[in-house]
């Protein structure tokens, strides 16, 4: 028990008479978080993007003129029953008209040409978004069934399949290297965070062979390192998580232009996944720490 | 006491620490081991202090035998048997009172052990007034005395002294080897290890000289004499 309590007391004292190595630390281990954490919230905001851009694509069913409004009524519950849809409206056939004509109403000739006819040319709409970009195509699929297919006039997925396509891709590109990127500045930054440990040790080697010789025991040797190690980790991972609350705080707000007002989803993300991603950074900066600290130690403790 | 048996150090083919070495040491003696560099001293110094292993030989130290002793009990006989270096081996970010209360902790001694004899020891060596200061602010006199109070608080029966005046001036030299004798006549085996002549010759105790690794001479009231 007092052994214990020695070791914990002289690895404060260690901490407050190797300040400036023990500071170093800490800037090291908070370089390597930091960079972690601005990568996942660049990782963030490109995810949020190609959301955004997802979200601006609809793909509207155009129905023959004369089409019963029960059945698309009907087509629309059905196609809402589905779990890859997001969101179906409704525009009938009067709705149709009448935005026709609200966006031709400069247009005489095309207005008188629609006042010639006896009945509305024009049929029902199902504008449709769906959950994921890739569930277009399936939902474009299940709407073409016998039920409906002889009603439907066009739709407009054959326009925009291409950039659908395009958008795709790119969504999975950027993810697949947002993802490589976070995992090798983890790694870079354990490597970092690993050296300074040692480097940090490297500097104390005379010090540690010196209290083999008056007796210590390994333990008492390694301990206060082991625990300066998870002081100075504990230390860093609270000055990082204060930096990048602190820091979104600040970004954010500016950043409303670039998402053309919708939110970037950088304090969300950071707030609801906050307590995960720093406990996952936390856990791995103590054990790496701890361990490096008493695998370092160890190397000097002669006989 | 302390006996080694035959003991022979080799660190290669052309490399001979020591060679078939076989003395007693009796407890309460002051023995000086002398010779010139590469004789071996320093190297007898390590293997008793457990730092290196003999290739063969036996060494025993009290009942002790420590000839091939397990890395975890060599804190044991650390705490057992004092040690003085030439260049001190103090811990440079702890203060004086701290490096001689290190060596207590180490061996899990209470605090209240610990305010007793510390105090204690700095005043034998002269340092009462200076416990607060880091080895930084010492000279080098008074940081081979902390050395010297660091390896009286276990009270050991023996203090192996490898050089212990090494780096000092004749004045300092003096007031060490003063301590030394006066730790002697408290019934600690003293151990010197110097190639320091006058010291040797001062203290007119036994010599034992080593040279090329083996034991030359071994005299009871001897001399440090330059031999070819």
């Amino acid at each position: 028990m007092i052994t214990a309590w020695r070791i914990f007391k002289n690895s404060w004292k260690h901490i407050g008479r190797n300040l400036w190595i023990g500071l170093a630390t800490v800037f090291v281990f908070m370089t390597a978080l930091v960079s972690v954490n601005v990568l996942l919230g660049a990782n963030v905001m490109t995810t949020r993007v190609i959301s955004l851009l997802e979200q601006r694509i609809d793909v509207t069913v155009t129905f023959q003129p004369q089409t019963p409004e029960a059945v698309l009524n009907q087509a629309r519950f059905y196609l809402l029953s589905l779990p890859q849809t997001a969101s179906v409206s409704l525009v009938t056939a009067d709705e149709a008209l009448t935005q026709f004509r609200e966006r031709n109403k400069g247009n005489t000739k095309v207005l008188e040409a629609l006042n010639e006819l006896d009945a509305n040319p024009l049929g029902g709409q199902l504008i449709l978004k769906a959950k994921r970009s890739e569930d277009y195509a399936f939902l474009l699929s299940a709407v073409q069934n016998p039920q409906y297919a002889p009603f439907i006039k066009s739709s407009s997925y054959d326009d925009h399949k291409d950039a659908i396509a395009k958008i795709q891709i790119f969504g999975r590109n950027v993810r697949l290297v947002g993802a490589v990127l976070v995992a090798l500045f983890a790694l870079f930054g354990l490597l970092t965070a690993f050296n300074a440990i040692r480097v940090a040790i490297y500097t104390h080697r005379e010090e540690i062979a010196i209290m083999r010789l008056v007796g210590a025991s390994s333990m008492f040797i390694r301990g206060p390192f082991v625990l300066e190690g998870i002081w100075l980790a504990f230390l860093s991972i609270a000055a990082t998580v204060g930096l990048v609350f602190g820091s979104i705080q600040i970004i954010e707000p500016h950043l409303l232009t670039l998402f053309d007002g919708n939110d970037p989803g950088l304090i969300a993300f950071f707030y609801n996944q906050g307590l995960s991603i720093f406990s996952i950074q936390a856990a791995a900066i103590i054990f790496l720490s701890a361990l490096v600290s008493w695998i370092a130690a160890g190397r000097y403790i002669r006989k | 006491m302390i006996v080694l048996e035959n003991v022979s150090k080799i660190y290669g083919k052309n490399s001979v620490g020591l060679e078939g070495v076989s003395l007693r040491i009796e407890a309460g003696e002051f023995v000086s081991i002398v010779g010139q560099s590469g004789a071996g001293k320093t190297t007898l110094a390590k293997i008793l202090m457990a730092e290196e292993q003999p290739s063969s030989g036996k060494i025993k130290i009290g009942d002790w035998d420590i000839t091939r002793i397990r890395s975890r009990e060599i804190p044991q006989l650390r705490r057992q048997m004092g040690v003085i270096f030439q260049d001190y081996k103090l811990l440079p970010k702890k203060t004086v009172y701290e490096n001689v209360s290190f060596a207590l902790e180490v061996a899990g001694d209470s605090p209240r052990h610990i305010r007793e004899v510390v105090p204690q020891v700095l005043k034998i060596v002269g340092l009462e007034e200076k416990a607060r200061r880091f080895p930084e602010q010492l000279s080098g006199g008074e940081q081979q005395r902390v050395v010297i109070a660091r390896s009286l608080v276990h009270r050991p029966k023996i203090l192996l002294a490898d050089e212990p005046t090494g780096n000092l001036d004749t004045l300092n030299t003096r007031d060490i080897m003063d301590l030394l004798v006066k730790i002697n006549a408290f019934g600690t085996t003293v151990v010197l290890v110097t190639h320091n002549r006058e010291v040797v010759n001062a203290l007119q105790r036994r010599v034992i000289m080593l040279r090329d690794g083996r034991v030359e001479s071994d005299q009871a009231h001897g001399k440090y004499t330059l031999s070819i």
